[in-house]
């Protein structure tokens, strides 16, 4: 069975890509969520998870310097190419990207490369189906493995489960924590808003999509707050053909929601409906 | 002094709150490390006086002295170098350059070829101070080297300059990178609960890294109390407030920097950078 996987970015932060994802999980059926955006995740708020099992994430090797051992002769240091050990031999663990150099060229063997576990991982469930989301530790690197295995988790437990749809929240920006979110989904959808940031950085998240020759469809939030730019979205999209999946007009109601840890699309049934979103949720599977 | 303004959460204002303090502030210059998604040039950008490129490494083989050992493979921890039956594959995207293949070679088969990874650019701004900002090349995995550049730009200026540092979203490698070094750093939040919870993890980030902060609440009035509380509890010093509006919102949306054609504002920016100047004192 080929499983419809959405995954929902937006290049610049802040555009709604959470609350919209929040907004269309309970009407997707057959459902496993997955919250990619590991350095800020948020899906958790609205979804109320009752977490069922925590796991340390191991994304990679770190350097361990043994002082015991050391002899100051200063080859770790001169070799590491990202700076994480400084000239008197201390590491600073968040700058080691974990290559193992230091351990090769240490005459000493004062180095080692041991375990280090980057964030939790937690497999939850809600009342919409299950949840996998994880926690980066601030600072470390790897993220884009952590991301990597949110999807992975989410597509073995949708097999096992014999579930449709996965949806997944991604994060901002277009490198390795987003690229790992959008590699091999069905269906993208690109959460942007009516501003000359929110353009200028849906070009480029649009760019990074037809890399991978991914299926894209645009939601513009907020769009009345600049009609003037939400024409050039939608100019943006008619040249590029690049289907416009929903305008949702700017109200407090949605922000009210989110504020009462709710679901908007929920508790505001009635203002969706209005805005064609269940013609949009019915385009997703 | 190195100020640098992030967010955890994005879409907070952290651009907005740059480029305010960037004209507001005399003698400063901006940077931009959000290279994923650079913005502030669109507020503050003027006249392109200058255009770097940024470079990464990866390995070449030279199939004549190479022995099909494996030794390159084995070392590499990125998946980056493979050494399949009849020759060695490089995967350019995967390698972090971190220089270990060539190391590990007894044959001295390897060496490393550059290759442009993104851009460092420099602009006049139509208000006087320098804007240096990065970008990243579409497809790229990591913008932390045009970040560690951006990082040395700074340095060279903040011995008689003030520099505030526009940094990425979240609290991955690149926003450590981004706010490495600095003086002081604001997080820009707003009153949501997404928002606290962003910024929750960012204000570990800064403890565990020993840098001083306080917060600008953006959008105020638009969410609840949260924020106030967990400030308070936590003795977080609330810089300054900057209110929900719908006209803020639409400068924003045009590209404006709001304190220029709202004038009223600007003291609020002068204000929370004297006071940032006398927390630096006093510590």
């Amino acid at each position: 069975m080929k499983i419809n996987e959405i995954v929902v970015i937006s290049g610049k932060g802040g555009t709604g890509k959470t609350t919209l994802t929040a907004s269309i999980i309970p009407y997707l059926e057959d459902l496993v969520v997955g919250d990619c955006d590991v350095d800020a995740p948020d899906l958790d708020i609205l979804l109320d998870p009752k977490i069922q099992t925590t796991e340390k994430f191991i994304g990679l090797k770190k350097a361990i310097i043994h002082k015991e051992k050391c002899t100051n002769c200063g080859l770790c240091h001169t070799h590491c190419k990202f700076s994480a050990i400084s000239e008197d031999i201390v590491l600073t663990t968040s700058k080691c990207e974990g290559c193992g150099v230091c351990e090769f060229v240490c005459p000493s063997e004062a180095i080692t490369m041991e375990d280090a576990v980057v964030g939790d991982l937690y497999h939850s469930t809600t009342t919409f189906g299950d949840f996998i989301h994880a926690k980066l530790i601030p600072g470390e690197e790897t993220s884009g493995k952590l991301v990597a295995e949110v999807r992975k988790r989410a597509k073995k437990l949708a097999l096992e489960k014999d579930k449709k749809n996965i949806i997944v929240d991604g994060s901002p920006g277009i490198a390795c924590n987003v690229i790992s979110s959008i590699t091999g989904a069905s269906k993208v959808i690109l959460v942007t808003e009516p501003t000359f940031s929110g353009i200028h950085d849906l070009k480029r998240i649009y760019e990074l999509c037809q890399k991978f020759n991914l299926k894209t469809q645009v939601v513009i939030n907020k769009y009345d707050l600049s009609p003037t730019h939400s024409e050039l979205i939608e100019e943006f999209c008619r040249e590029n053909s690049i289907p416009i999946g929903l305008k949702i007009p700017f109200t407090k109601k949605i922000v009210q929601s989110v504020v009462k840890k709710k679901i908007p699309s929920l508790e505001e049934k009635e203002f969706f409906k209005e805005i064609g979103f269940f013609d949009f949720i019915n385009t997703l599977t | 002094m190195k100020i640098a303004i992030l967010s955890g959460k994005g879409g907070t204002g952290k651009t907005t709150v740059t480029s305010n303090f960037a004209i507001n502030i005399e003698n400063s210059i901006a940077i931009d490390s959000d290279v994923e998604e650079p913005n502030l040039h669109l507020f503050l950008g003027g006249q392109k006086t200058d255009t770097e490129s940024v470079f990464t490494s990866y390995p070449t083989i030279d199939k004549d002295l190479c022995t099909n050992c494996g030794k390159c493979g084995d070392f590499c921890n990125y998946n980056a170098i493979i050494p399949a039956k009849n020759q060695v594959i490089v995967f350019k995207e995967s390698c972090h350059d971190c220089g270990g293949c060539k190391l590990v070679c007894p044959t001295g088969a390897i060496t490393y070829e550059k290759r442009e990874i993104g851009k460092i650019i420099k602009d006049k701004t139509s208000f006087g101070g320098d804007l240096f900002y990065g970008i990243l090349d579409i497809g790229e995995m990591s913008g932390v080297k045009i970040i560690n550049n951006l990082t040395e730009i700074s340095n060279s200026y903040s011995s008689n300059k003030t520099v505030f540092i526009d940094s990425p979203p979240g609290t991955s490698c690149s926003t450590v990178a981004a706010v490495e070094e600095v003086d002081y750093a604001i997080i820009v939040s707003e009153p949501t609960p997404f928002g606290v919870s962003d910024m929750k993890m960012v204000v570990d980030m800064l403890q565990e890294m020993k840098i001083p902060f306080g917060i600008i609440i953006n959008k105020a009035g638009l969410g609840d109390n949260e924020i106030y509380e967990y400030c308070k509890d936590k003795k977080v010093e609330i810089l300054g407030e900057i209110p929900f509006d719908k006209e803020i919102a639409k400068l924003y949306a045009d590209g404006k920097i709001f304190s220029s054609s709202l004038p009223k504002y600007q003291k609020l920016f002068k204000d929370i950078y004297k006071k940032i100047v006398d927390r630096r004192r006093a510590l």
